[in-house]
């Protein structure tokens, strides 16, 4: 409420002009109810929390002509919509649209509605059909310089099961045909991609104004840009080339050609993780069940003697996972490179620190935490560089893994730099 | 800049000759070089390397595409969204594994050879071997010493010999450790940071008090370990 107040656009009491505006036939209770039990999921609001005041307006229309208590036909709505619940409402800032109809013809001539979701993690849970909505002349859909341009995903309405997850992160979408009134240029202008450092997940934005309407699909259900000059085409391609490059741990020169090698690289890289780990957790599975299989026999052989031994024998539970576990990795960090290989169960370590500031110590630390027991060591100073060899074994029942131990190894000798004076590294 | 007019003109396939006249770079090059039409040397020069940039790129776009399991549309765009998307699933499942290692870790059944058992074993063998614990330092140039020391392997006793070197003011220029039948040798050239010089005997007996220290303190631990 307190919003309205203060844009002034939306007057929660002129419902029912807001509903003639909206075109919306008028919701049976049966209809509501219906739609909300196949296609409801939604989270709660919260009023207080806008920060981003212009996504805020766009979902003030559509959540109180929902929620509005005075509203006879969705009075019934709110239980429903407070049963639905699963997230603590100081998650969000604003919420998807619930549309109160979802008659075939409403949804056949629906445009998509969507929601600004400033925690994209949570929009797969919405599977909302979508309402048609025309624009009121009341109702801002202003696009503020800092918030990202809207995106139109024709296919949204058909609950499509979810499209990779860089698509899946679209943000606003427009009723069809709407145009985002762009007064300035910039505002609903040049699509930008960012990466949302906290989560991890990529957005990316069209330029819808530029390009009008809807576009066409390819058969992947993507839509094709169409980009007014060759020069946003441009800028989008190296905005991917960006996106690509913060992915990888370790970039290295910032052109085309070794962004994609550094890709190629860490691509290899998951792929021998996801393997390695794979191998683990099977190996742990296998030993589990061996041992609780050892326990129930035990048991049992204590009531009968000699037929369970006879069945341990040809047992499926004999696991031939006898593949030999294989991996390396290296790290590399502004000060330092790390080496790992592990065969086995042995693990051999390189390291190398560029800056005369012994670490030792706390490497050694680390490898004891790890559970990796040393059998040798060699290293030491040589010219300007630390470097050190460390040959060790892993601990019978610990299941480490090449990328962890690597990643904690930068991250010390890291963070010893960043704890070290200045001064240490001059002097001799 | 520069790249992003080669690297258009890479994908508009312009024919050399187009490039040489009426394209935007044969432009830029024809301005350099005061105007003069026939600047072949400097516009092959950088030809070659220009269409040799253009093919790593193009072959490494083609190894990324050849790695990514599923692709949508063919074009330079698309590749590295599929990169992208590629990249985090494979990053998720990661997560997932290690998550579930570690699960399966904490609720593991699977026994851990107890230390005391350890330390045993590496004392028989040191005794087989006939291996016998030392400390010795000798003092090379000033401040420098070569300390090699000879101890029974435990866990976590490197971490104290280095904690020891550090507590002395030595910085390890040079370290070797090797382990053998339950002993482990230790031999590492430092030299004193401090200033004050230390004597050898000095520093024979600081290490030995240390390394017994070292032994009591790991066997009342393993006391505790017991009782527990």
């Amino acid at each position: 409420m307190k919003v309205y107040e203060e844009s002034g656009c939306f007057d929660p009491h002129s419902l029912t002009d807001c509903q003639e505006l909206m075109g919306l036939p008028g919701a049976t209770p049966t209809n509501c109810h219906n739609s909300l039990e196949d296609t409801l999921n939604v989270s709660s609001y919260n009023h207080h929390h806008h920060e981003d005041a212009s996504a805020a307006l766009d979902m003030e229309p559509h959540q109180h002509y929902l929620l509005d208590n005075t509203t006879n036909n969705n009075s019934h709505l709110i239980p429903y919509l407070t049963q639905d619940l699963p997230y603590d409402q100081s998650h969000w800032e604003s919420f998807n649209v619930v549309p109160s109809s979802t008659s075939p013809e409403a949804a056949a001539a629906a445009a998509a509605a969507g929601a600004y979701t400033p925690t994209p993690d949570l929009l797969g849970l919405f599977h909302l059909p979508r309402c048609s909505f025309l624009p009121n002349p009341s109702i801002s859909f202003e696009t503020t310089p800092g918030s990202p341009s809207v995106v139109y995903d024709p296919l949204f309405h058909l609950n499509l099961p979810p499209q990779p997850p860089v698509f899946r992160e679209l943000l606003q979408s427009l009723p069809h045909g709407y145009t985002v009134p762009a007064d300035d240029k910039d505002a609903a202008g040049i699509g930008g991609l960012y990466h949302d450092g906290d989560n991890g997940i990529i957005q990316f934005t069209r330029d819808i104004s530029m390009a009008g309407r809807a576009k066409d699909r390819d058969k992947a259900g993507k839509t094709t840009k169409h980009f007014a000059t060759e020069r946003e085409r441009r800028v989008h391609l190296n905005d991917k080339y960006q996106a690509l490059r913060t992915m990888v741990p370790s970039p290295t020169k910032n052109d085309r050609a070794s962004i994609v090698g550094d890709a190629i690289d860490y691509i290899k890289e998951l792929l021998g993780t996801v393997r390695e780990l794979q191998l683990l957790v099977d190996k742990k599975r296998c030993g589990q069940d061996r041992s609780k299989r050892l326990k129930t026999e035990d048991a049992a052989s204590a009531a009968d003697a000699g037929d369970v031994e006879f069945k341990s024998l040809g047992d499926p539970d004999q696991c031939y996972n006898t593949s030999l576990r294989s991996s390396w990795l290296q790290r590399k960090s502004k000060d330092s490179e790390v080496d790992v290989r592990i065969v086995d169960d042995e693990v051999t370590i390189k390291l190398v620190q560029r800056k005369k500031i012994n670490c030792l110590l706390f490497v050694s630390r680390l490898l004891d935490e790890l559970q990796l027991d040393l059998l040798h060591v060699a290293g030491g100073n040589i010219g300007d560089y630390y470097s050190f060899l460390f040959n060790t074994k892993i601990y019978e029942g610990s299941s480490v893994y090449a990328c962890a131990i690597a990643n904690k190894l930068i991250d010390v000798v890291d963070r010893q730099y960043a704890a070290a004076p200045p001064t240490s590294s001059t002097s001799l | 800049m520069d790249m992003e007019f080669l690297t258009e003109l890479n994908e508009l396939a312009i024919t050399d000759h187009q490039r040489l006249t009426g394209g935007r770079m044969g432009r830029r090059k024809l301005e350099d070089d005061d105007d003069n039409n026939n600047s072949k040397e400097f516009k092959s020069k950088n030809l070659q390397a220009e269409r040799r940039r253009r093919q790593k790129l193009s072959d490494r776009l083609l190894t990324l595409r050849s790695l990514v399991p599923i692709i949508t549309n063919m074009n330079k765009a698309t590749i590295i969204d599929d990169a992208i998307t590629y990249i985090q699933e494979l990053q998720k499942t990661s997560q997932v594994l290690s998550e579930q290692l570690l699960e399966m870790e904490g609720s593991s059944e699977e026994s851990v050879m107890p230390m005391k058992l350890e330390i045993a074993v590496a004392q028989h063998d040191m005794k087989k071997c006939g291996i016998k614990e030392e400390v010795k330092v000798s003092n090379i140039d000033g401040n420098k010493f070569l300390i090699k020391i000879i101890v029974e392997k435990k866990r976590g006793c490197f971490t104290q010999l280095i904690e020891a070197m550090n507590y002395l003011g030595f910085e390890l220029s040079e370290t070797n450790v090797t382990t053998f039948s339950g002993a482990m040798l230790f031999s590492s050239c430092v030299h004193g940071k401090y200033g004050d010089t230390l004597m050898v005997e000095h520093i024979e007996e600081l290490l030995s008090e240390m390394m017994r220290s070292m032994k009591t303190s790991s066997q009342s631990a393993i006391e505790l370990g017991n009782t527990n």
